[in-house]
């Protein structure tokens, strides 16, 4: 669904990205870690292309993602694709259910009323019903997330991006954010997700990869990578993870 | 002195309301209000897309937004003034009513100005903002229109009444170019009565406080509503919220 083919990227004098190749199939969760640095966030916002890259191909469910094309393509592309940020995003202005039903009803033209009910839904789904008047600024971390997973789901995307989801979070609230990535897994997603969680990447990842420097240094499934890491780098950056 | 001022009001208040109307152009209050009114409400949209023009992608829009921008900060209002006075009649070979003129020149000096504002505005807001909008599908337009500048408006909200005030007070150079407005009024019944000028010219103030008091009130009215709705559902206003969604604004001018 996701397929890295020879992808490039460089920051100025600064190569972000060194030769990816990997691909994500269709249904599988793949959970993506390394140092900070690495490259992680850089890999991932280039599948949506928030970040351009210099060389190689990028498909996406056969698209090729960076290739030229016109504005109205790319956002297309963009629409099926479920972005959620390490910082939330959303949109302060706008309260929970404006954050969920905003982009169905100016994107893909749904009547309000119908905006509004899918919206419930999704509300509900992660939770949040009762929160739906709601505004940003009244919501905890945790809560913002879930909104924000419900907002990237109301495009009903075919695969969904998570970039750090948890980590900007207090303890207390990373176990409802990753539940509902959990349940996004067990139906099927197609899921990239950049995380430390460890024990979430044991229970639902396919496959781990490990970054550093901008490469993928190891693909491997979780059990094999947290039980007996084959890379020394991958092997002292599990060490640090649990030292913490 | 205040019954001097009281005697001054008692004889010449349509001079000072709507200037010589109906025997001549409008003018007084009813003048500068006028220049007001369309001062700001042409220069408050141009101002924004003069903004959007200054930070867009496309060259061919930002080159003259951001020409236009440094010619009006480098360039006193004045001497824009007298441009529009003196030449453009010269080039289009037609007169130009005074009032046009002031009108064009406030329009187009002010909307630098708040384009400056506006684009601080925009800039200031966290760039999660426009990914967030980006990687939902929104065109870059419809990023800006629905999520960015409702933000950055907001948020600019004090500097932009500063401008507006300004715009207001700006309106007092029409004077320069025999535009009948309230300075202008003011000036004709100082140069009759000769003997009080303090008085004429301390109405002339309190006039000029009074209608920028009111901007200011409306505009804190305004934050004060946006502020209670996004407090919560269409209830109570609180101030804690408010204040901590963005800069209160300024009590005084
Ligand atoms: N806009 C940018 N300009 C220049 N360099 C950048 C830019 N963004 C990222 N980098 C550099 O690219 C490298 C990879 O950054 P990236 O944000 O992808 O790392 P990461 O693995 O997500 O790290 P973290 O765990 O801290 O989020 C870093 O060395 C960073 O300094
Ligand atoms: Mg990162």
């Amino acid at each position: 669904m996701i397929e890295f083919s020879h992808v490039n990227k460089r920051y100025g004098e600064y190569h972000a990205l060194v030769d990816i190749n990997a691909q994500v199939r269709k249904g599988e969760v793949v959970v993506v870690c390394g140092p900070s640095g690495s490259g992680k966030s850089t890999l991932i916002r280039t599948v949506n292309r928030l970040e351009e890259i210099q060389s190689g191909t990028l498909t996406f469910d056969g698209q090729n993602v960076h290739a030229k094309m016109s504005s109205k393509e790319l956002n297309r592309i963009r629409s099926r694709i479920g972005f959620v940020f390490q910082s939330f995003n959303l949109f302060p202005h706008m309260s929970a259910l404006e954050n969920v039903m905003f982009s169905p009803i100016r994107l893909r033209g749904l009547r309000p009323a119908d905006a509004h009910d899918k919206a419930m839904l999704l509300l509900d789904r992660v939770g949040l019903v009762n929160k739906s008047r709601s505004y940003p600024a009244q919501l905890s971390g945790g809560q913002q997330q879930r909104v924000a997973i419900a907002r990237a789901l109301a495009m009903e995307p075919p695969a969904m991006l998570f970039d750090e989801p948890t980590s900007a979070l207090d303890p207390e609230m990373v176990g409802e954010v990753l539940a509902v990535m959990r349940s996004l897994a067990s139906e099927g997603m197609t899921m990239m997700c950049v995380t430390h969680e460890m024990a979430f990447a044991r229970e639902v990842a396919d496959r781990v990869w490990f970054m550093d420097a901008g490469s993928i240094l190891s693909m491997a499934e979780p059990n094999s990578f947290f039980g007996n890491p084959e890379h020394p780098r991958a092997q002292r950056f599990l060490a640090d993870l649990r030292a913490r | 002195m205040l019954s001097e001022v009281y005697h001054i009001i008692q004889d010449d208040w349509p001079l000072l309301l709507i200037g010589q109307y109906p025997n001549g152009p409008l003018g007084g209050i009813a003048a500068t209000l006028l220049l007001s009114v369309l001062g700001i409400s042409l220069a408050f949209p141009l101002g924004v897309l003069v903004a959007l023009a200054r930070i867009s992608p496309w060259l061919l829009l930002r080159a003259p937004a951001t020409a236009l921008v440094y010619t009006m900060r480098g360039v006193p209002l004045l001497v824009i003034i007298f441009w529009g006075y003196f030449l453009v009649p010269l080039l289009i070979g037609r007169v130009v009513p005074g009032f046009v003129t002031m009108v064009c020149a406030l329009v187009i000096y002010e909307a630098a100005f708040l384009s400056e504002i506006v684009r601080a505005g925009i800039q200031a807001l966290p760039s999660g903002q426009t990914d967030a909008a980006r990687a939902l599908g929104h065109s870059h337009l419809g990023a800006m229109r629905y999520v960015v500048l409702p933000q950055a408006l907001y948020n600019m909200m004090p500097s932009i009444l500063s401008q507006f005030v300004s715009t207001i007070k700006d309106t007092t150079l029409g004077y320069v170019i025999n535009v009948p407005e309230l300075t202008f009024a003011a000036n004709q019944i100082n140069n009759r009565l000769l003997t009080k000028p303090f008085e004429v010219f301390f109405l002339l103030a309190v006039i000029y406080y009074v209608v920028c008091w009111s901007l200011t009130q409306l505009a804190n009215w305004l934050e004060r509503r946006i502020a209670a709705k996004r407090a919560g559902s269409g209830g109570a206003y609180r101030k804690d919220l408010a204040v901590q969604d963005g800069q209160p604004l300024p009590a005084e001018l």
